[in-house]
């Protein structure tokens, strides 16, 4: 999109400065927020995977929950030790390898899923989707050994040279903060996140983006131009699962133990709120999505006794639960952006940006190029 | 652009396609001479779009075959047939979200090789592969009249500049044979010489060959070297456009019994 040359130096300094904001948190925030930050991030590299997949190639997904709970319980147990009394099996790999292998290990599983996410389009593969998760479901539960079952297995801490992402008594304090678990993973999450949205960008304006893009709009007319169709399916599937691996194997992190009931059908469905939410197609639209659907049960949790109607979490009063306030909450929030801003936050961002003539014909159309336009050519040919 | 590409002589032989009971292209045979305008006419459903669809590999044939060269297209995915060197364009205009640039950028697909791991670290020698080719992009924008629209998103342009795109993303292809399906339909009079001019300077220019299919019967009488005249499926005449304009079976297929009126005075 072309923008005014001053526009386009303001947005990359915007950008810088929110970073730099971004690091400040873990010496001002109580470790709620921080732990609520946390899962921001996770579910920001989630969705940032899950819009590669659903906002570039037009697939869908319902499976993420399942790749999350492999990339979770893949670093657990690659970095986990053996406990016989608890009849539990570990790699005791170093954790660092096992946070990379257990992406890798998402990948793989993603990988192995192409012969179905090659073949189905859309809804369809929505639908195929599904079974991962109550596949899933019933493996986190009966393999007992690598998962814990029911109950769940806690989580290894991460650590980098010697350098523990959890809480250790090495006294690390920074500008006279102590710096414990939470502290430490927060930057670990920001790097993450960072690394995921730069990827994914790259991705997206390269090569593979432009063919998912094609594929998307019209397959034939993507494989007129030499795009393989099952693979490019099946290759932005896996990146996307691997993306989902790193965001689960991040939330281990921060949950310090883990356990089947999170990786529900629920959390896939978020997944996909945060995604439509924010905008297809787009990495900053991905991560307000996530944000915004991460922050919002949190906030009205915290803030339950002064918000009208909502009652704490476990407390006896007559209202609504705050999470069930929030379901409610980012259930409108997904219909309202539907009818009034199809194109997500991101585009709604974007609509306000742009000068005001461009206004009607930026309006998105899912298509791309539907109808002809009214007015004549702007220039003749020359040549 | 450089000329003195080798094109192979495209050689569709008897090719006949079903659906389900419907006999949509009944034993059609023609040949597309190397660097030639060859033009595919007939009055609607007579099969011309069928073709188009069997040599871009989207449609299977019951019989038959079509050889490019020493490649036999039937048997081939439509990306393989991409890779051989044919590019082709919709009738109804089928383009990416996207600027003008990231379309023709993808016309440049078979022709570079960045992958996904490639593509997200952008390795240098990924940074100047998309370097090169958006410099190639750029000429073919510029020869094809887009040159000022680079950057625009293909959803501002107006439709004849949609159309220039369609074709101008096949160009990125370096095609040896351009299959155009009705480039001029929608367009006015302006916009339809020039699109006739562009079409003929890229032969020219890239000695490519060129199987246009269009309705616009005095265009197609003035570019091209070989008319393919196809009704209900089957091949009724084909030879020079003045051959052609004076076969009696081409005007009653196309004024539907026998007259003296030649073909080609049709205007829209």
């Amino acid at each position: 999109m072309s923008e005014p040359p001053a526009r386009r130096r303001l947005g990359p300094a915007l950008l810088a400065v929110g970073w730099l904001v971004l690091l400040l948190p873990p010496f001002y925030l109580s470790a709620f927020w921080l732990q609520t930050g946390l899962f921001a991030m996770a579910a920001v590299i989630a969705a940032i995977g899950l819009n590669l997949l659903v906002g570039t190639a037009g697939q869908l997904s319902l499976g993420h929950a399942f790749f999350l709970a492999v990339g979770a319980y893949g670093y657990t147990w690659l970095a986990g030790s053996p406990a016989a009394d608890e009849g539990l099996s570990g790699l005791r790999l170093p954790p660092a390898v096992a946070f990379v292998a257990a992406v890798l290990l998402t990948g793989v599983a993603g990988a192995l899923f192409s012969p179905v996410s090659g073949r189905l389009r859309a809804m369809y593969l929505g639908v195929a989707t599904l079974a991962l998760v109550f596949v899933g479901q019933h493996i986190l539960l009966n393999a007992t050994s690598v998962t814990g079952g029911f109950n769940g297995r806690s989580v290894p801490p991460l650590t980098v040279f010697g350098f523990v992402f959890g809480d250790t008594d090495d006294g690390l304090t920074v500008f006279d903060v102590p710096f414990g678990g939470l502290e430490r993973l927060w930057y670990l999450g920001l790097l993450l996140v960072a690394v995921a949205s730069l990827l994914a960008r790259n991705l997206l304006r390269g090569r593979p983006g432009r063919a998912l893009g094609a594929l998307r709009d019209s397959e034939t007319a993507a494989a007129v131009m030499g795009v393989h169709p099952a693979r490019y399916r099946a290759a932005a599937f896996t990146v996307s699962s691997m993306y989902a691996g790193a965001a689960g194997a991040l939330l281990a992190l921060v949950f310090q133990r883990i356990v089947p009931d999170y990786f529900s059908l629920g959390l896939s469905m978020s997944f996909l709120a945060m995604v439509v939410i924010g905008g297809l197609g787009s990495v900053g639209g991905a991560a307000a999505g996530a944000v915004f659907v991460t922050v919002l049960p949190q906030l009205l949790g915290h803030f339950a006794d002064r918000i009208p109607l909502v009652v704490a979490p476990g407390s006896t009063g007559t209202g609504l639960d705050a999470s069930d306030a929030a379901d409610f909450l980012y259930g409108a929030a997904l219909v309202l952006t539907l009818v009034f801003a199809p194109d997500g936050l991101a585009g709604l961002l974007r609509r306000l940006r742009l000068p005001r003539p461009r206004l009607r014909a930026a309006t998105p159309q899912t298509s791309a190029v539907g109808e002809p336009a009214v007015g004549d050519t702007l220039k003749e040919q020359t040549l | 652009m450089s000329a003195g590409i080798d094109v192979p002589e495209l050689r569709v032989h008897d090719v006949t396609v079903r659906f389900a009971g419907l006999t949509a292209l009944d034993g059609v045979s023609f040949t597309v001479a190397p660097g030639s305008i060859h033009a595919l006419v007939g009055p609607n459903g007579a099969g011309k779009s069928t073709t188009f669809n069997v040599l871009s590999g989207v449609y299977r044939v019951a019989s038959g075959s079509v050889r490019f060269g020493d490649a036999e297209l039937t048997a081939l995915a439509p990306h393989r047939i991409a890779a051989l060197g044919i590019a082709r364009t919709f009738q109804n205009i089928v383009l990416t979200r996207g600027t003008v640039a990231d379309n023709l950028m993808l016309g440049r697909h078979t022709l570079t090789r960045a992958g996904f791991l490639t593509s997200a670290l952008r390795l240098p020698h990924v940074r100047g592969e998309q370097r090169a080719h958006r410099e190639r992009v750029r000429e073919i924008a510029d020869f094809t009249g887009l040159g000022a629209r680079f950057d625009t998103p293909v959803s501002l342009l107006s439709y004849g500049e949609r159309k220039r795109v369609e074709l101008a993303r096949a160009l990125c292809m370096e095609p040896k044979l351009l299959l155009l399906d009705e480039p001029v339909a929608g367009l006015n009079t302006a916009e339809r010489a020039a699109m006739a001019r562009t079409v003929a300077s890229v032969r020219d220019a890239l000695g490519l060959s060129v199987l246009i299919v269009e309705h616009d019967m005095g265009l197609v009488m003035r570019m091209s070297d070989e008319v393919t005249v196809l009704d209900f499926g089957r091949r009724i005449s084909g030879g020079t456009p003045q051959q052609v304009q004076r076969d009696p079976a081409v005007i009653a297929a196309y004024l539907g019994g026998a007259t003296d009126a030649p073909v080609g005075e049709e205007t829209r």
